[in-house]
């Protein structure tokens, strides 16, 4: 039994999408934990990973992936081996909701706004004391993101505008007061200024009610404005964790470093030289031996690509796992 | 627009296709080398005037637009002129038991095929990868590739000649009377059996396989992981989430293959000697009835442009995306 009072701890999770050319490693021995209220960001390129680390939360993993090893504590309950029915009526939404990647999709296209919404209510019956008080607390939370319930309740989604999707759906996340909201990509899809306005609406409520977040994505600037620690992560694996600061003032990872530097910035006026990081993402069927860095890295040595680095930690909580760290 | 306005402009439409199709199928008709005289007789054997009268008496020595105007007289007025072989009206043998009969086999046989593709199609998807999964995909595949006419020889041949289960041909046991309607309907579905389930065993595999294919797109979509992630049981997900949104592309693909549909009846009913519009339009082709052949090209034309119509409308009330216009 994990014994410490994280509200989500990840162990040594593997999860693989097994197929008959080969296992695509998406997710290789992460270890990761949220704290109570706090916005935790996990980072990386496309296709490293990081959704299917959000789906092996709430076991949602898409075929033909499954979890091949590994723990996932919620409130240090081992939520892999929970039965599938518990796992849906006290976890599933109750516990961890989820912000899917892009606005337009995550809403059923046939169903109105208040059947999707009241969907999450009427599943959870036996979990709820106050059904009545849900439908109630439906309405407040549409209001609360900024819209007219009597116009959205009754709509289709394609009657909705994107920005307006996407409150309901951070809405929608809201419901059941969950302690932990997965937000996949929230604001991908939308307009530079309604991104500006979701995060907003996704800070604010992060205080007032005190939930935990995990932001998976990969705009860094999104992670500066509301992130309280960052995850990094490359093909399949975490390579760097730290508070915020740390990790934009001192990144101790080539890749990490590479990342902060790959995104334009104002400041003090003039616009830095952007330096692109070289190379493409791994192939995770085959992954590169040692670091899975390696083959992209400005600073490779001959152990990277024998060996797999172990973690150093820098200072307390900032964590790297880069050859470059270690004394030897 | 409304649906009354839509309703109004699509009859509009069909009357326009209808006259259209009946002067394509005119012309068809009498592209077919010889008529109906030509075999009737043997040249030689018969006296050189009756072929002449014979022609005369069917009206074939008008000249073409002469006939046209007849014809198109005949079409708009649901007469069809008499038939050449029964030398009775075309519509009166069209719609005396044969419509029935086709339809009584297409409905069945396709509401089945239908119905079963879906629920099959649906779950396989859903067990993507699984035994259930693979075996259904490798049958229906099978299914898929057979020739109706060979499926309904091969049930012929097990069920009726060797087993003898059911009937060989027709629709009710010959000579037989019927004692009350009930005892009349176990007759004619005793006949159905077998020419139903050949057309359901081959449509199955199409309808099963569309299925399958949309479903596994649909699951893949965001708003299926958000259901799930919602707590909401897998099965309300499959069927409510995923299938809902499935059947959209085959409401589309049933409404095309209404065409098709009927072609297959000609095959099938041929085989299984069953009394509709099908066999009807292979014998009429045979002895270029072109008055039955017309009759039967303008019902089969009607139906699809109706049934076409009807899908139109199912889909815009399965899906609010859809507006009419």
């Amino acid at each position: 039994m994990n014994k410490n009072n994280k509200l989500l701890n990840i162990e040594d999770l593997r999860v693989y999408y097994v197929m008959s050319s080969g296992s695509v490693k998406a997710v290789d021995r992460v270890n990761l934990d949220i704290g109570k209220n706090e916005v935790v960001a996990l980072v990386g390129e496309s296709g490293c990973g990081k959704s299917t680390l959000a789906y092996s939360i709430l076991r949602i993993i898409p075929y033909p992936g499954r979890i091949i090893d590994g723990k996932i504590y919620f409130n240090n309950i081992d939520i892999t081996a929970l039965p599938e029915e518990e796992m849906r009526k006290k976890i599933r939404w109750r516990n961890i909701s989820m912000i899917f990647q892009g606005a337009m999709n995550s809403l059923n296209p046939v169903m109105k706004i208040k059947d999707q919404l009241m969907e999450a209510i009427i599943y959870h019956e036996d979990a709820i004391d106050d059904v009545e008080g849900a439908y109630l607390r439906a309405i407040d939370l549409i209001k609360r993101v900024g819209l007219d319930p009597s116009r959205v309740l009754e709509s289709y989604p394609h009657e909705l505008s994107g920005g307006m999707k996407q409150r309901v759906v951070i809405a929608m996340s809201l419901l059941l007061n969950p302690k932990l909201v997965i937000a996949d990509e929230p604001t991908t899809a939308l307009d530079v200024t309604t991104q500006a306005n979701i995060l907003e609406l996704l800070r604010d409520i992060q205080k007032e009610v005190g939930i935990s977040i995990l932001l998976i994505t990969h705009d860094l600037p999104v992670v500066a404005e509301i992130a309280d620690r960052v995850f990094v992560m490359y093909a399949g694996k975490i390579i760097e964790h730290a508070d915020i600061y740390s990790i934009f003032k001192e990144p101790q990872h080539p890749y990490t470093d590479g990342l902060i530097s790959s995104v334009p910035s104002l400041v003090e006026g003039k616009l830095k030289k952007l330096k692109i990081m070289k190379g493409e993402p791994p192939d995770l069927i085959n992954p590169p031996s040692g670091c899975r860095f390696h083959p992209r890295c400005p600073y490779k040595m001959d152990i990277c690509e024998k060996e797999e680095p172990p973690p150093v930690t820098i200072k307390e909580g900032h964590v790297v796992n880069c050859w470059l760290h270690v004394k030897r | 627009m409304g649906l009354r306005e839509y309703t109004i402009r699509r009859v509009i439409e069909l009357i326009i296709s209808l006259f259209l199709f009946s002067t394509i199928s005119f012309i068809i008709f009498r592209m077919m080398p010889g008529d109906p005289s030509s075999l009737y007789l043997e040249e030689g054997i018969l006296e050189p005037g009756m072929r002449e009268a014979i022609r005369h008496m069917l009206g074939l020595d008008k000249p073409l637009w002469e006939q046209y105007l007849i014809y198109l007289k005949n079409t708009f007025t649901f007469t069809f002129g008499v038939s050449f072989l029964y030398n009775k009206p075309a519509i009166d043998i069209i719609l005396s038991r044969k419509l029935l009969n086709t339809l009584a086999l297409l409905l069945s046989s396709h509401g089945l095929a239908i119905v079963f593709g879906i629920l099959l199609g649906v779950w396989s998807a859903w067990r993507r990868g699984k035994v259930f999964d693979i075996s259904s995909m490798l049958a229906a595949f099978i299914l898929y590739s057979l020739p109706v006419f060979w499926v309904g020889i091969v049930m012929l041949l097990l069920f009726s000649v060797k087993l003898g289960l059911f009937p060989l041909a027709g629709t009710i046991t010959a000579g037989l009377t019927h004692e009350n309607i009930l005892q009349y309907m176990a007759d004619y579905l005793h006949h159905l059996i077998l020419p139903a389930t050949a057309i359901t065993l081959i449509r199955l595999g199409g309808d099963y396989l569309i299925t399958r294919n949309t479903m596994i797109t649909v699951i893949g979509e965001d708003y299926i992981k958000t259901a799930l992630a919602k707590g909401v049981p897998e099965k309300i997900v499959v069927w409510k989430h995923a299938a809902r949104n499935a059947v959209l592309p085959i409401v589309t693909w049933v409404g095309l293959e209404i065409a098709v549909i009927f072609s297959g009846a000609v095959l099938t009913e041929s085989v299984f000697s069953w009394d509709g519009i099908g066999k009807l339009i292979y014998d009429a082709a045979l002895w270029r009835d072109y008055p039955i052949l017309e009759a039967a090209f303008f019902i089969i034309i009607f139906v699809t442009l109706v049934a076409n119509f009807l899908t139109d409308l199912a889909y815009a009330a399965l899906d609010p995306r859809v507006k009419y216009d």
